[in-house]
């Protein structure tokens, strides 16, 4: 029987000031090869983030970070995400997550983290279960 | 190419040697090797077409700009610098000093500030959306005043300050030039550079740069003001190694480098300024990475390519116009998080390619920047890595060491062949701002990236320690932490400045910008947006808000 199912829709952001796009740009190229649809945003504020996650009703939330901002930009988005009642919208980081950055993220209920040199099929195999995981409870 | 009735006296090697000796007099560039062969500064020969070659020194310039090079004028050492606070950043570059690092040319120090992300971009600290990345991967700098403690008791006339940053660079450099004025020191001694990155077409800082027909404007009009101004001032560097780190091949990167420059020059041209008045002072940027042999030929094709399309497609003159200068930087995307030591390696062998190319200015990377911001170990190795390759290696001994060989010789003449292709599809479809407008360059820059990953995956391509001789074995490495207080320093730092400044004056300042910028935004007046900015920062007016009003006259990229 054919696979039915919706493919996952996927939020990839970075924040405005965040020049290094490329590690961000080829996750959406991957994440698109394998048929997923995406959104790729620059967010101002972290509350954008949620709120376009809401308007495109996507499946999971994915951060890059190259250059700061780490930790504090993702706690303010679970919060959001808590506030706006989907506190179980998957959220995972990649890029330059340095070791003392590891502890708060994972204490925030970050899913997953990649950092540079991930392999890409790892990567879209983690957004695929995460994503439908998350559909198939809601 | 000589002709078969050139006289022997305007031979390549004979002009050269009457250069040489016109300049130098009778000092030797000799080298003596470790076996006492005495090795000359250069070597000529016979080109591909059986021709004399061109000697370093003469145009097209593809063995470089200087008849006699590193054995005259070592490159200088541009170790990027730049974390938390201005006080804080003042230590690590005392700290690269003391290390015989800072060198600049001419017995001048020499600081290449790179500017945390908020700054880069061109906003101030208390910005809302900036929370987080304040100190964080550069120096947080928003007012004159900042300069001040950056640079305390530097003597300016005798300081290189290189700025590194995108949308943020022209009210940047209203900012150093405001603190410079107040410090007494004549803007006719003035030395440094502006990166000026304010327009992406790569992908790059999307909507904080200006729109690409605004930055154009913006360049022109930095360009003509520190022409007539600051004249030692080095107002444009073009990024080729952005572009190849955003992922685009060494021909794209090249192609697209030389249709920046045509499009300046372009908008130089319509605006009234003649080339010849700017141009000496643009500059390159350019990634040294993965394939030894390519980054060399790249560089001599990007040389060649620069002085031809000048001369012949720009009519310019001055020999300063067609010699492309080039900082060297190497290739962040080939630093791993996994075998990090490995990274020590990868930035030798791309120092030496650069210095065997014949590269003006270096910045090797520090090998843990995968993990985090560079500990003062890491930095002070790619120092020495730059220290080794000039003092111990004897690769500054003969300048275009390359120059005849078959294999290099005939890479170089492919890579001009193939720029000269993607110019003329450029100029095909409207020109470069036309390509960025269009997504255009975007997309051919992100499918090469991907291709390049894609290439990792498969194993095509190796990266030791990635996808091949990798290790299970978890590895600690002390990884730099900045200093959470910083951001908050730096915002009670911005507030009370506003609180304490002159407001009016300042209010009125800012007037005056936006008036020069509408003024300028319609063609007249050029150089009035940068005095308007440098009043401006003397009247402590902040980065931010000189970017607010830029960003609303100038347009923002979308």
């Amino acid at each position: 029987m054919p696979d039915t199912a919706p493919q996952p829709r996927v939020l990839l952001t970075k924040s405005f000031i965040d020049s290094h796009d490329r590690a961000i740009a080829t996750i959406a190229l991957a994440l698109r090869d394998a048929a997923m649809e995406v959104v790729l945003i620059d967010y101002e504020q972290p509350e954008d983030v949620v709120t376009v996650a809401l308007q495109e009703d996507v499946d999971i939330i994915g951060l890059s970070f190259m250059s700061g901002g780490q930790v504090e930009t993702t706690q303010k988005i679970v919060a959001e995400l808590q506030r706006r009642e989907v506190p179980d919208l998957p959220v995972v980081v990649g890029g330059v997550i340095r070791p003392f950055d590891v502890a708060p993220l994972e204490a925030v209920g970050v899913r997953e983290i990649f950092r540079g040199g991930a392999p890409l099929t790892d990567v879209v195999a983690t957004f695929d279960r995460l994503a439908r995981a998350y559909r198939s409870h809601v | 190419m000589i002709s078969a009735d050139t006289k022997p006296e305007e031979s390549p090697y004979a002009l050269w040697q009457q250069t040489v000796s016109a300049r130098y007099k009778d000092r030797s560039f000799v080298a003596r090797n470790r076996s006492g062969v005495e090795v000359d500064p250069v070597y000529g020969g016979l080109d591909r077409h059986g021709n004399e070659a061109e000697m370093p020194g003469q145009y097209p310039y593809t063995r470089g700009i200087y008849p006699i090079h590193y054995q005259f004028q070592p490159w200088m050492d541009l170790q990027i610098i730049g974390f938390g606070l201005p006080s804080q950043t003042r230590e690590r570059m005392d700290l690269l000093l003391e290390q015989g690092g800072s060198k600049g040319y001419f017995d001048r120090e020499a600081y290449n500030f790179i500017f945390d992300m908020p700054t880069s971009m061109g906003y101030d600290p208390d910005h809302p959306g900036v929370r987080g990345s304040i100190g964080d991967c550069g120096i947080s700098v928003c007012k004159a005043r900042d300069y001040e403690i950056l640079l305390d008791g530097k003597d300016l006339a005798k300081t290189t300050v290189s700025m590194v940053l995108n949308a943020g660079s022209p009210a940047m450099l209203g900012l150093y030039l405001a603190a410079a004025k107040r410090r007494g020191f004549a803007f006719d001694k003035l030395g440094g550079n502006l990166t000026n990155y304010i327009w992406d077409f790569f992908g790059h800082s999307g909507g904080t740069n200006f729109s690409p027909r605004g930055s154009y404007r913006l360049i022109a009009d930095i360009a003509a003001y520190c022409a007539e101004h600051v004249p030692l001032w080095n107002p444009l560097t073009i990024s080729e190694h952005n572009i190849c780190e955003a992922g685009a091949t060494n021909v794209q990167a090249v192609a697209y480098s030389i249709a920046a420059i045509i499009a300046v020059n372009e908008e130089c041209v319509k605006l009234g300024i003649d080339p010849d008045t700017v141009v000496p002072r643009f500059g390159f940027h350019v990634r040294y990475g993965e394939n030894f042999f390519e980054e060399v030929a790249k560089t001599r094709a990007l040389r060649r390519v620069y002085a031809k399309v000048n001369r012949e497609r720009f009519g310019c003159k001055k020999s300063g116009s067609l010699q492309a200068r080039i900082h060297a930087q190497t290739a962040g995307s080939l630093l791993t998080a996994q075998q990090p030591l490995n990274n020590l390696v990868r930035n030798a062998y791309g120092a030496l390619a650069a210095v065997l190319s014949g590269a003006n200015g270096m910045t090797i990377n520090a090998y843990d920047e995968a993990l985090g911001l560079p500990t003062e170990e890491a930095v002070t190795l790619s120092l020495r890595t730059s220290q080794i390759i000039a003092e111990e290696t004897g690769a500054v001994h003969v300048s275009d060491p390359f120059g005849g060989s078959y294999y290099v010789e005939a890479l170089t003449d492919e890579i001009e062949r193939r720029v000269f292709e993607i110019i003329a599809d450029i100029d095909d479809r409207g020109g470069l701002i036309a390509c960025i407008e269009s997504g255009w360059i975007k997309q051919q820059v992100s499918a090469a990236a991907y291709q390049w990953r894609q290439e990792i995956e498969s194993g095509a391509r190796t990266m030791v320690g990635v996808n091949k001789y990798t290790t299970d074995e978890p590895e600690q490495f002390a990884v730099f932490q900045p200093d959470p207080e910083a951001a908050r320093l730096a915002i009670a730092d911005v507030e009370r400045h506003r609180r304490e400044r002159d407001a009016t004056r300042c209010a009125a300042a800012l007037e005056d910008l936006r008036r020069a910028a509408v003024e300028v935004n319609e063609g007249r007046a050029i150089g009035s947006v940068m005095a308007n900015l440098v009043a401006a920062a003397e009247a402590d007016a902040t980065l931010g808000e000189m970017q607010a009003i830029l960003h609303e006259v100038f347009g923002r990229n979308k």
